[in-house]
């Protein structure tokens, strides 16, 4: 028996070894780019969609997608690219971590690329620093609120559109005593924010408005505008499920995926499993704080692709991502991994029918990232990370809306710069 | 017969293959870890000798040093209810599948307690979550959601997976104390609860203390199960980060906060620090002393 396996095991590292031989040999003559990403979960998605279509336009050029854990992606591609072993291509966080990155002069920059017409501004602002740009768009997510169907029928209720509807829906079906109104739980503080505050929070702070105040230093988060948001989330905390305190994303999807929650607040990013047991899904937007009033949608940049600097293949590369900014791989991408969005100009259909409801909710919306990514987090402590923490106080505690404004503002005034001298 | 010279670069031959795996894989990442406590690379002309700068930041910047204040004391806590629940259980596991009145389903308990000891703290902690998730499990109170009550939760999942530790380490002890001594004290009329504190205890005090100092690096390098739980900003408000956690939030980063790969290397070199000092203050204080009772 164990000679057999040891035949067997000796037969089958010769055949590999003789296959990897014949490979590299059909690859010596082409280049080969390497994509770091923490994407993990997307591998198949690059491997068996993305690069294919590519190659197969492109055969001197061959990519390998290279994931790395999304926990140990920052790190190790800093420790990568500071010992010279960093991939080509380099997928760009959002933001502060990018800028910081682009001013180590980690990457090439791509003003130049003819791809790049196909981003307005906004689209490009998070990997645009000092007037110049450095990574193409990839996709972007959003955030609003999933809704059972079947239970809005059930109860006769319609989606609100105001602050006030929002809250006598949620009241209707607290007192129908049959579903949880909310689907949520304070545990994963990070979603307290993502999935919540920045979602109802920009119809309080004009969206950009508020955002750019914070970021130029003119507008501070015990403006009343800032005090309401907070006060707006934390209305929701009665509708919440018994226990919430202790419970993660994960059960709230479930709780919703169950059928025994009516509204799940949650990102794009989750359409897959929110739709996973065939539930009769809908969404829709944050509500307006008042009838006919603007409406405002979380537009959050997540994902672009940077040239390493100290790459000995440029050209290459800026072929792939010239490629990576067009429409054939936006619509590649978009329809493989639903749930994230098109972020250029271009139009963009997508075949999952909720991804399709979600796009939609962009027209007659004013878009807005995520409140404290740009700038507000680059110092100690980051203003993201102590909005999770203060919300999870509120919704877990009895910390006012008035405390953790003040506390988070005393946070930004003791290292931000723009906001020292208020 | 060889000679003592040739016998000494043998005896050296023996004991390089196990030197250089250990010089490799333990000591060069810790003096390389340490060396770059002392550098600074975020900085555009690449890193940077600073001296002790890291480590005046570390301590001296309010937010910095006040997550650290509270991770080290967590971790004070973390320890304390492992060494109060977890060594004294295992004890008297030990003690009670030495007494002999297990009979023959000795081999049977003794496997059954140890086996939460080989299971994965990812699958601990899965389950424990299931167990007390208000939702779905048996507890209705928020036990993780709590700040008074998320930090000793998470310590009593870690006792409840590595009491099989001290208890096999304990037992092993136990089964040293000479069988004569037992019976000597039985005819000599000692309760079965007088001949363990007076006979086999003392002569398993080195070991007890050993397990107490193992308990304490064990705690001290923890990182895993609460990082499986809540992961690297262990909430509620902090109550649950440890010095594991605040180093692998430190050197990683997030999704939206850079990687501090020297401030990092910084908190990595204070808690070996802190190790290295109260394992070697207890090894020259205590264990020197704990001698047992030569029969």
């Amino acid at each position: 028996m164990r000679r057999i396996s040891i035949g067997v095991t000796t037969g089958a590292l010769v055949l590999g070894v003789s296959l990897a031989a014949m490979t590299s040999a059909v690859m010596a003559q082409s280049v080969t780019l390497t994509l770091g990403s923490w994407r993990t979960e997307d591998l198949a998605v690059w491997q068996d969609q993305v690069l294919p279509a590519f190659e197969a336009t492109h055969p001197d050029i061959n990519v390998e997608f290279a994931p790395i854990n999304t926990n140990e992606y920052n790190a190790a591609i800093q420790s990568q690219i500071e010992g010279g072993t960093g991939p080509d291509l380099i997928t760009c966080r959002p933001f502060d971590v990018n800028n910081e990155w682009i001013g180590r002069g980690y990457f090439s920059e791509l003003d130049g690329l003819a791809g790049m017409a196909n981003f307005t501004d906004t689209a490009k602002a998070a990997w645009t620093f000092e007037g110049h740009t450095y990574c193409v768009p990839v996709a972007a997510v959003l955030a609003g609120f999933y809704y059972n169907v079947d239970i809005f029928n059930e109860l006769g209720l319609t989606p609100p559109t105001t602050t006030a509807e929002f809250i006598a829906v949620l009241q209707a079906i607290q007192d129908s005593g049959k579903y949880t109104p909310l689907a949520m739980g304070s545990a994963d503080s990070w979603q307290l924010a993502y999935n919540g505050l920045y979602s109802v929070g920009p119809a309080y702070w004009k969206g950009e408005e508020g955002r750019l105040g914070l970021i130029d230093g003119t507008k501070k988060l015990t403006d009343p505008e800032f005090v309401e948001a907070f006060k707006a989330f934390a209305a929701w905390r009665p509708f919440l499920p018994p226990g919430q305190e202790a419970l993660a994303y994960p059960d709230m999807t479930q709780l919703f995926t169950l059928g025994r929650a009516a509204i799940l607040p949650d990102g794009s990013w989750n359409i897959k499993q929110v739709t996973s047991t065939g539930l009769n899904v809908g969404v829709f937007g944050p509500p307006a704080v008042e009838a006919g009033g603007q409406r405002y949608l979380q537009e959050m940049p997540d994902m672009a692709i940077g040239i390493n600097a100290a790459s000995p293949n440029q050209e290459a590369a800026r072929t792939f991502l010239d490629w990576v900014a067009g429409p054939e791989f936006q619509q590649i991408y978009v329809n493989t991994a639903p749930g994230f969005f098109a972020m250029s100009n271009q139009a963009v259909t997508y075949d999952n029918a909720l991804a399709q409801n979600f796009a939609d909710l962009k027209t007659g919306a004013s878009l807005t990232p995520r409140l404290a990514l740009d700038r507000l987090s680059a110092g100690t402590p980051p203003l993201d990370d102590e909005i999770w923490r203060l919300l999870q106080l509120m919704m877990t505690t009895d910390t006012t809306a008035e405390q953790a404004t003040q506390e988070l503002q005393a946070g930004l005034e003791s290292w931000y710069g723009p906001q020292k001298g208020n | 017969m060889t000679r003592p010279a040739t016998a000494r670069w043998s005896l050296l031959l023996f004991v390089l293959p196990a030197l250089a795996i250990y010089v490799m894989f333990a000591v060069a990442p810790l003096v390389s870890s340490v060396v770059m406590s002392f550098f600074n690379a975020d900085r555009t002309l690449g890193s940077v000798f600073v001296g002790f700068e890291n480590y005046i930041y570390l301590f001296t910047e309010p937010v910095v040093s006040a997550r650290f204040w509270n991770a080290l004391v967590n971790n004070i806590k973390y320890f304390a209810i492992h060494v109060l629940v977890e060594v004294p259980i295992g004890l008297l596991m030990a003690a009670l599948l030495t007494s002999g009145a297990l009979r023959r389903s000795e081999g049977v308990y003794r496997t059954i307690l140890f086996i939460p000891a080989t299971l994965s703290v990812v699958i601990v902690g899965f389950i424990w979550r299931l167990i007390i998730n208000p939702l779905w499990g048996v507890v209705g109170f928020p036990l993780l959601g709590n700040q008074m009550t998320a930090l000793p939760t998470i310590s009593l999942m870690g006792v409840w997976q590595y009491v099989g530790i001290p208890m096999i380490f304990l037992y092993s002890a136990l089964l040293a104390v000479p069988n004569d001594l037992v019976e000597a004290s039985r005819l000599d009329g000692a309760s079965p609860w007088r001949t363990f504190w007076d006979i086999k205890f003392p002569l398993i005090v080195p070991q007890f203390g050993l397990i107490v100092i193992l308990t304490f690096i064990w705690t001290f390098n923890g990182f895993d199960l609460v990082f499986a739980l809540n992961g690297s900003a262990p909430g509620p408000n902090y109550s649950t980060d440890i010095l594991g956690t605040y180093f692998y939030r430190t050197f990683f980063g997030s999704s939206g906060q850079v990687a501090d790969l020297d401030l990092g290397a910084t908190v990595a070199t204070v808690i070996f620090t802190i190790m290295l000092l109260v394992t070697a203050l207890y090894f020259w204080l205590v264990q020197r002393r704990l001698r047992a009772h030569t029969v």
